[in-house]
Order: structure tokens, then sequence, then C-alpha cells
């Protein structure tokens, strides 16, 4: 499409308004479209410029988007972009991240009305990190990097605005989280000592992939002292194995996200990622008897049956059921911690690459500019 | 003072869902009473209580209780075709 006039001519499409920044915002935070955030307002000429970087129909949906099944289409999504003040060249990773959460193993209706904290969490890998210049070392999961900033943030804004993840309405988390202003990191693949996420996931290296997780906040796992893969590992589940996470009643798919150097100490010994996931998971269990009754009889025993159903309370109940269950990054910066992030635990990740619409891969945004 | 510009509304339409094309009709023996546990804690006593409610203000003919496997996933499907096939109409609830 070459403008956006044909869609225009629904009533519900656009609005006049004074071209006034303070009038607007209060305008857009009335009407309950914002994060709580200041916005850019997106005129036609933002949005077009947005949508530049698609090359698929600016009004065909690449997903219904729960609770309110709203239609995500290319050019609402490049509002929301803008909104959020997203680079017209990150746009294609926005609309990619919200195809990937429509999936339906994702199970983005729980993880959207829930009143668990759990927000989707970004993963980008391949050569587009690097054009896009998205943080993958220091303070990753933190300010200071546009992309990841404003991809994160246009993604929420997609999930109210069109998904209608209303707090207290549509979105009946009882917390929140940070993570639900913005939440998008590249892994930190130079200083991996193994394969990357995507490659693990059969994509080539070269590929350029985003991974969603319905993920909480990063938990720290602080480990100055172990010097061998064992014991990195063993702290790491110590701090993942934990009786409140959905992860241990569920079937989610956590993730430990390495420093460079955990990872370096984990990969010493000739540990490859698998048999890296093999020992933590190993580790990573309660006794049964670590939970309240109450959750034992009316919780593991009913979710569980065939192995809990008469379990005593020294039967060891792993974190995850799979040790490929276990989603293993590197990332950050030097350090000696590594972060654990739980799941909404109802919820499979889902890694799409990024293509044109033909469905040949691409290896960077620039090459679906104006396709 | 500003001029005026035409900006986009970031909400978008809900795509319309088919109407049920046949209205559903309770048989002359009474209602056809379908209850869906959402799984969540409690969630089977507050239904307990709307089926008892129920059956002393209408004509429940039958009443089919079930049970999701958990409250953050969909029904599955085989619960969603038991209910359509043995509820005139059916009620979910949730209670924490």
């Amino acid at each position: 499409m070459n403008g956006l006039g044909p869609l225009l001519r629904d009533p519900e499409a656009s609005f006049e308004a004074e071209d006034d920044y303070e009038r607007l915002n209060d305008l857009y935070f009335e009407r309950g479209w914002s994060d709580g955030l200041p916005v850019i307002p997106p005129s036609i000429r933002r949005v077009e410029k947005m949508l530049a970087y698609c090359d698929r129909p600016w009004d065909k949906p690449v997903g219904l988007i729960p609770p309110r099944w709203g239609e995500a289409t290319p050019w609402r999504l490049a509002a929301n972009a803008v909104m959020a003040g997203c680079q017209p060249r990150y746009f294609p990773l926005v609309v990619l991240a919200i195809e990937a959460m429509c999936h339906e193993e994702f199970n983005l209706y729980g993880i959207q009305a829930t009143t668990h904290l759990c927000a989707p969490l970004v993963i980008v890998n391949g050569p587009v990190a690097r054009e896009l210049e998205i943080n993958c070392g220091h303070n990753a999961f933190g300010p200071g990097w546009r992309s990841n900033a404003t991809i994160g943030r246009a993604v929420r804004l997609a999930l109210v605005n069109i998904g209608g993840a209303v707090p207290g309405s549509g979105d009946m988390a009882t917390f929140g989280s940070p993570a639900k202003f913005s939440y998008c990191i590249a892994e930190n693949e130079q200083a991996s000592p193994w394969e990357p996420l995507h490659v693990e996931r059969g994509f080539p290296r070269d590929a350029s992939t985003v991974t969603v997780v319905g993920a909480e906040a990063p938990h720290n796992v602080n480990d100055h002292e172990s010097a061998t893969a064992e014991g990195v590992l063993r702290m790491i589940a110590g701090t993942a194995a934990t009786t409140g996470t959905n992860d241990i009643a569920y079937s989610g798919e956590p993730v430990i996200a390495f420093s460079p150097e955990h990872a370096a100490t984990v990969a010493a010994g000739g540990w490859s990622k698998a048999e890296a996931k093999r020992c933590l998971w190993d580790h990573a269990w309660l006794p049964l008897g670590r939970f309240s009754e109450e959750n034992i009889e009316r919780r593991m025993r009913v979710k569980f049956p065939e192995r809990l159903a008469n379990a005593g309370p020294d039967t060891p109940v792993p974190l995850v059921q799979r040790p490929k269950d276990l989603i293993f990054i590197v990332l950050g910066g030097a350090g000696k911690h590594s972060a654990f992030i739980p799941t909404f635990g109802a919820t499979r990740s889902v890694t799409l690459p990024l293509r044109r619409r033909d469905g040949e891969c691409v290896h960077s945004v620039e090459e679906l500019r104006g396709a | 003072m500003s001029k005026t510009n035409t900006f986009i509304i970031p909400v978008a339409p809900v795509r319309q869902r088919a109407a049920v094309a046949r209205g559903r009709k309770a048989a002359g023996t009474g209602i056809r009473f379908g209850v869906l546990d959402n799984g969540k804690a409690n969630a089977d006593h507050l239904l307990s209580l709307l089926v008892e409610g129920l059956r002393a203000a209408l004509p429940v003919s039958s009443v089919v209780s079930l049970r999701k496997r958990s409250a953050a996933d969909g029904a599955d499907v085989a619960i969603l075709d038991q209910l359509a096939a043995e509820a005139d109409f059916v009620v979910s609830a949730m209670a924490d």
C-alpha cells in the first residue's frame, strides 16, 4: 500500500485535533490509550514512516489480541509503535513479536488476563540485534537503549490498546510488574560459549529471530564463589526451585540468563548447553513436604496425579518437567550474577524468524524496507 | 495557534463473531444446566451455591458440572463439546 488514505474512511480510524503535544497527550491518557507515560502523537505522516518498514498488507491482522480479540493490523500496530517512540526500523520486530504472542501455545489470553504478574519478554537473536543496537550487555534489562525501551513499550501499548489489557478489567494482575512497561533484550551471542537460542531451536546462525516468553521480572542469582560448573548450576537451582513459582505447578519454560562469566565457568569443563541443562534440572527440585498441606492436596496431587497422587513428603517435585524446558541464554556484562526468570507456567515460548511476506528469511530490517 | 492534524486511533476493532444460528430452547422437561469450574480455589463452592439457587428458582432437569484442568488454560475441546451436548446454558465462574 502507498498510503493510509483508504483505511481512514472508517470513522474509528482517526480523528482531527489541534496539533498540540500537551493537549494530545492529555486526550490519549483520558481515553485510556496510554501506559501512563507521555506518548508521541501518531500522526498520519509518522505512522506511514513506520509502515515503510512493513512489507505485509497494512490492513491484514497478524493476529487477534485477547482478551478483547482486537485485530492486530500493521497500521494499528504502527500507531502504537509511534506512540512508544520507536524508530521506524524497529517496527518489523514489533510486528514479529506480536505475531509470535498470538500463537495458541503462548496462551496470550491467560498471560493478559491473569492475576499473576507476568509480561511477555521479547528476546532478539541474530544480526538484527546488532543492526538495531539492542542492548545485550551491561544493564540489559534496564534503561538506556532506545531500541530495548521502545520495542518493548510498543508491544505493551498494543497489548493494552488493541488487546484490551486494561488494568483492573482486561488485565487482572494483582500486582503487575515493571516489566509491563517494556521487556525486550537481545542475547549476548558474542559472549556465549554455547550456540545461541535461535540456533538451538533450528534456525541458521545468521537468521534473525524473536522469541517471546510469558515471564516474570528477573530474579538475581549472586554467586561470586563457585568455580565449577556444578557449583554455579547448584546456586541457580537453589534460587529457582521455590514453592510459589508458577513453573513448578504448571509446565513452564523458565529462562536462565547466564552472565558471560558464569557461562564461561559452566562451559570451562567442556559442558554443552544440554549437559548443563540436565545438571541444573537434577538440582532444581523441592521435596513435596515443603509445600503447605492445602497446596499438596488441592494443587500438586491434582495437577500431577501420576507422580504425586499418593506421594510422601520426601518425593522430589522438579522445577520443570524436562531438562529441555529450561531456556538458557547468555546476557549482560561483567559480574558474577545470573538471572532466573520464572514464567506464567501455562505458556510455551514461541520463536519466529524475521522474514519477507513470501516466507523467505531476511537478516536485516533494511531488507524489508519498501519491499 | 497550532494547526490541526489527523491522528490515528490506536485501538483496533474487534472482529465480528458469527452469531449463533439456531436459538437454543430448553426441553419441556426443564432446563439442562451446565457449570464450568475454572479450577480456581473455591470456584467449586461458588458454583455449588449457584446450582442450589437455580434449582430452587427454576425447573432444572439436569446439571452437568465440569472442571478445567487449570485456571490458566482454556477449557479442553472435550469439555466444551460435552457442555454443548448436555447443557442448554452454561455458567463459568472463578473464585479466589
